[in-house]
């Protein structure tokens, strides 16, 4: 064939055969009618020449006719030449070593677990293996729900029970995915068989169709059985994400309970060491599922963690599945809000119509109607006045409440003196505390000298004129613009120009100046002076605010009449409740996770951004970022990062185990500490453990669809008597098709051979 | 340190006894009664109403008022500086422009309040249609209808169940609730006519029918409806329920 190669410029070295191929269309029907057209248009022809009388000249002519059709007829059938190198190929034999965490559950009664008996079989057939890599490529896997290859000398040493499911029929499509074009002639299965997928008892309809595709036996090794299995697992923790602060929250529990016999025990709910609810199931011989509801109310906000827990009894196959940790974000449902009123005015109209249309707010309020010295002119019974419940809310239930508002409101003689102790108690134990101006707040209300006086933004300077009536334009410092009490608009410039559009305030407290470590963030200028009308303070773990005019409600009606809407100032008392209550936006540092749950060896990245009080972001600052294990607190990484210019930063954590931790960022600023904190998740899915039994019929029946055995892992297996097909196959390494149609010399030849066949015919007198 | 405490003590005790300030903090504080001065009909049949509803506001609850005459068009922006309006007349008048009804529309869609008082003695006066034109154009589509003897507006200061004024025309109210919110109320009985004084704390009209004690009540419903207006629904809040409930059983055991 030396010649044909070098007739189309190839070296017939590289190539050691050749095929002819004819296009595929081209067989069948139009085949058969391009014949019959041939045979009859050479009939015709025939009659045609009958005029001619030499009937030299008349075969001349037919051959021209012939050869002509002859090579039309290539054209159609489009013949192609091809010159390749086949080698001889290697049959595969694919060996599949489950390695999901149900292989780690323990045997009985050797108590080894499944996988034991996995990489005892692999160490006592080395010699198998190697004789059977003479003749066949031996590829090692570990397979759960993917296929991950592993060299022969790695397969034992590497492998670990870890993997989060088992998918068998996965396993078997990426196999054949993964053997396309070669020549796989038998799998091994080292398995359980406990594969989540397959619901039907012995294998699905698909899974069988695609063992059908394999060319092979797939033998199949069951790693231990079920003879004296014993479990008890919590499978299941149904839950909310989220949940509200004093609210009830239901948990339905799944328990299943594999040869424990007939007890009763005890479910416990636990947050950190404190045991929140327990309830007690009764196991009997006959169920191995149980459900049972819990319910138990949240007493803090934020990310909370809870654990599930069931005795772990000796003997028993997996104890990890004998408790479920979860995660629950504990939300406030409405915030509470206190609002005492010093007698009704249009600031305190408002303000409660603006509290009460918020559906986040759940609100008391009190308006002082008459005093000691009106004279209503009407009995008691004649009046719709209830008698100021002082005690019960400034001894007894102050904690219940979230925020508490002074509106013009003098303590005196409504509320005892010592109870205002009880304010400043609660405020430093995380309240809130508002005083809104007017002539019974500060020095009015007799706040000055008093406990309240220590918790409040400013000091009252008792001696000092108290008010300053007119038409006062508030003025917020530019700086402190994206404070969240200030925040009408999220652009700093527009909402300056916000603030900058509402109308004056029509008087203000005097004689306040900002008590130590509080923020004056809006002002009032007379004569030169800045006056404070907005002052705000952090106190301890609460949080305090002064408004000292009551007259904001001018930025709502006035606003409206002016042709503006009140939309400023529902967004400031919105921001006013927010800060107050601490809405976790509202914290100087704040520590977030990109993700909130995290895979196993997963990479959690750590962002903090960091401000001070005034929320006036702090750049370049030594910060302290704890890791931590939760609810034990223990302490994986401290470490001291800077912030950026931007008052930003970042820090990447591995956990690798899965667990609860929390990110701690910490600093101190101006003398005060401040700090953030968020706490994520890593799991790692216990799956695996809802169908922890040995599946002997999918094993069993994996086998019988593909014509191979099925044994059971002991001591002393071998592998010796395993047979796999032997073909011989070949595969291409190269190629090239030669056409043999598609060529100038083809199409010149028939032009050619009808010209000189037209031309003698016309020298005969044919037309 | 004791005379502190003597000090101290002194301050407290007034407080108790004389706990009404001198004034409350800004002009905006306090409760004042414009009046709607309307074209045509008359707009002040009763001058001394407003003044003398003030005055009672101040001897009977903790309301800071201003007393002063104020008189305002409908159209005018400086309603926006009063939240509570009063409209009295005896006759009828010429119809607000569309200026004037936007304002006015505005005024008590955002927050305001205005309480219509037909001046006159006789049930169905050419005020009384003109202010139910008015309505109907103010706030179309909108009914004017009875106030329900539940509502917060006769248990916001003094629990009532009569509607009285210096005449019984009508012994109910009517009034335009929207978004939850009372924000107009029409009394046709003259209560105005029952709160008026002169200066020199006379009477400045005779009752018809009921006497001292029908004075009595109106000035009672002329204190709520300006509590309604500064409270709102307050007395429906669940603490107060309790206590008006009995209250109210024990004056109307049926």
């Amino acid at each position: 064939m030396n010649w044909l190669t070098t007739l189309w410029g190839e070296e017939w070295s590289e190539y050691n055969a050749w095929e002819l191929h004819w296009a595929p269309e081209a067989w069948g029907g139009t085949f058969a009618f391009l014949a019959v057209l041939i045979v009859l248009s050479l009939w015709f022809f025939w009659t045609s020449l009958s005029r001619i009388r030499s009937p030299w000249k008349k075969l001349f002519l037919y051959a021209l006719r012939v050869v002509t059709l002859f090579l039309v007829a290539l054209t159609v059938l489009q013949p192609q030449l091809e010159f390749k190198k086949i080698q001889p190929l290697k049959n595969a034999i694919a060996v599949l070593l489950d390695d999901s965490k149900s292989m780690g559950i323990k045997t009985f009664p050797s108590e080894k677990p499944r996988g034991h008996w996995v990489r005892r079989a692999m160490e006592n057939n080395r010699s198998y293996f190697e004789k059977l890599k003479q003749s066949y490529e031996v590829d090692f896997f570990f397979v759960s729900d993917q296929i991950d290859s592993v060299p022969l000398a790695n397969a034992v040493t590497a492998y670990q029970e870890s993997a989060v499911n088992t998918d068998l029929h996965q396993v078997f499509l990426d196999l054949t995915k993964h053997y396309e074009g070669q020549s796989l002639q038998g799998v091994l299965l080292f398995s359980d068989g406990a594969d989540l997928t397959q619901d039907v008892p012995g294998i699905s309809p698909e899974f069988t169709q695609t063992l059908t595709r394999l060319n092979g036996p797939v033998h199949t090794f069951q790693a231990g059985d079920n003879q004296g299995f014993k479990d008890l697992a919590i499978e299941k923790a149904d839950a909310a994400d989220f949940g509200f602060i004093h609210q009830p929250l239901n948990i339905e529990v799944t328990l299943s309970a594999r040869g424990i016999g007939k007890k009763n025990i005890p479910l416990v709910l636990k947050e950190g060491d404190k045991i929140l609810v327990s309830k007690t199931v009764s196991l009997k011989k006959a169920d191995d599922q149980y459900t049972a509801e819990l319910q138990f109310t949240p007493a803090s906000l934020g990310k909370r963690i809870y654990t599930l827990s069931v005795p772990v009894f000796a003997g028993e196959a997996v104890e990890v599945n004998n408790r479920w940790s979860f995660e629950v974000k504990v939300v406030r449902d409405r915030v509470r809000v206190l609002h005492l009123n010093g007698r009704p005015s249009w600031d305190s109209r408002f303000l409660r119509e603006t509290l009460a249309n918020n559906p986040k707010v759940d609100l008391l309020s009190f308006f002082i109607l008459r005093t000691l010295t009106d004279d209503v002119g009407a009995t008691t019974s004649e009046l719709s006045l209830i008698p100021f419940p002082s005690n019960l809310l400034f001894s007894d239930y102050l904690n219940s409440f979230d925020l508490v508002i002074f509106h013009n409101f003098k303590f005196s003689p409504f509320i005892d003196k010592k109870n205002l102790s009880n304010i400043r108690n609660y405020v430093e134990q995380g309240g809130a505390f508002l005083m809104i101006g007017g002539d019974l707040s500060f020095q009015g209300g007799g706040y000055d000298r008093s406990p309240v006086e220590e918790i409040l933004p400013v000091r009252i300077q008792s001696d000092s004129k108290k008010f300053l009536l007119g038409d006062l334009k508030m003025k917020v410092p530019l700086k402190l613009s994206q404070h969240p009490l200030l925040r009408l608009e999220s652009d700093p410039r527009q909402n300056v120009k916000a603030w900058e559009s509402l109308p004056p305030i029509q008087g203000v407290n005097i004689g306040l100046t900002p008590a130590k470590g509080a923020h004056v963030l809006g002002m009032v200028r007379e004569q030169g002076k800045d006056i404070p009308a907005l002052v705000a303070r952090q106190v301890k773990e609460g949080r305090t605010l002064a408004i000292a005019t009551d007259t904001s409600w001018n930025w709502n009606f006035l606003q409206v009449g002016k042709g503006g809407s009140g939309r400023y100032y529902q967004k400031f008392w919105e921001n006013v409740i927010a800060w107050m209550t601490r809405e976790p936006e509202t914290d100087p540092v704040q520590v977030t996770t990109d993700k909130e749950k995290y895979r196993e060896n997963e990479t959690v990245r750590i962002h903090f951004n960091v401000s001070g009080q005034d929320y006036i972001p702090l750049p370049g600052v030594a910060v302290e970022l704890v890791m931590q294990t939760l609810p034990r607190g223990q302490e994986l990484v401290r470490q001291t990062l800077k912030t950026d210019e931007q008052g930003e930063g970042h820090f990447e954590f591995h956990p690798g185990r899965e667990g609860f931790y929390s990110a701690q960022v910490s600093l101190t600023a101006s003398g005060e500490v401040l700090s953030g904190e968020t706490r994520f998740i890593v799991f790692s899915p216990q799956i695996e453990y809802q169908k922890p039994l040995v599946n002997t019929d999918l094993l069993q029946a994996l086998s019988k669809v593909t014509g191979g055995s099925h044994h059971v892992l002991g001591e002393g297996t071998r592998f010796d008597e395993l047979s796999f097909p032997s073909p011989k196959v070949e595969i291409k390494s190269s190629s090239r098709m030669v056409s043999l149609w598609d060529s100038w010399w083809t199409y010149g030849l028939i032009v050619g051979l009808l010209s000189v066949e037209w031309w003698v015919r016309r020298k005969s007198g044919l037309s | 340190m004791r005379f502190y405490f003597i000090i101290l003590a002194v301050c407290l005790q007034a407080g108790i006894w004389f706990p009404r300030p001198v004034f409350a903090l800004g002009e905006a504080s306090k409760v004042v009664i414009p009046q709607i001065q309307y074209r045509g009909g008359n707009y002040n049949p009763r001058p001394h109403a407003a003044e003398s509803l003030l005055a009672e506001l101040a001897k009977r609850t903790s309301i800071e008022v201003k007393r002063m005459p104020l008189f305002l068009k409908p159209g005018d922006g400086q309603l926006f500086k009063y939240p509570f309006l009063y409209m009295g007349g005896d006759g009828a008048f010429e119809p607000l422009n569309e200026k004037e009804l936007k304002t006015l529309r505005n005024h008590l869609s955002y927050g305001g309040f205005l309480l219509i008082d037909g001046n006159s003695s006789k049930p169905n006066s050419p005020f009384d249609a003109s202010v139910r034109r008015m309505i109907e154009r103010l706030f179309p589509g909108i009914p004017l209808e009875r106030l329900q003897r539940d509502h917060s507006i006769f248990r916001s200061f003094y629990l009532l169940n009569q509607v009285v004024g210096r005449v019984v025309n009508k012994p109910y109210l009517e009034g335009i609730t929207t978004k939850g919110r009372t924000v107009l109320v029409y009394s046709a009985n003259d209560l105005g006519g029952a709160w008026s004084k002169s200066k020199l704390g006379h009477w400045d009209f005779d009752m018809i029918g009921g006497g001292d004690r029908q004075r009595k009540l109106s000035l009672r419903l002329g204190v709520n409806i300006v509590l309604y207006a500064l409270t709102l629904d307050y007395k429906k809040d669940m603490v107060h329920l309790p206590i008006i409930l009995e209250r109210l059983r024990r004056v109307n055991p049926k």
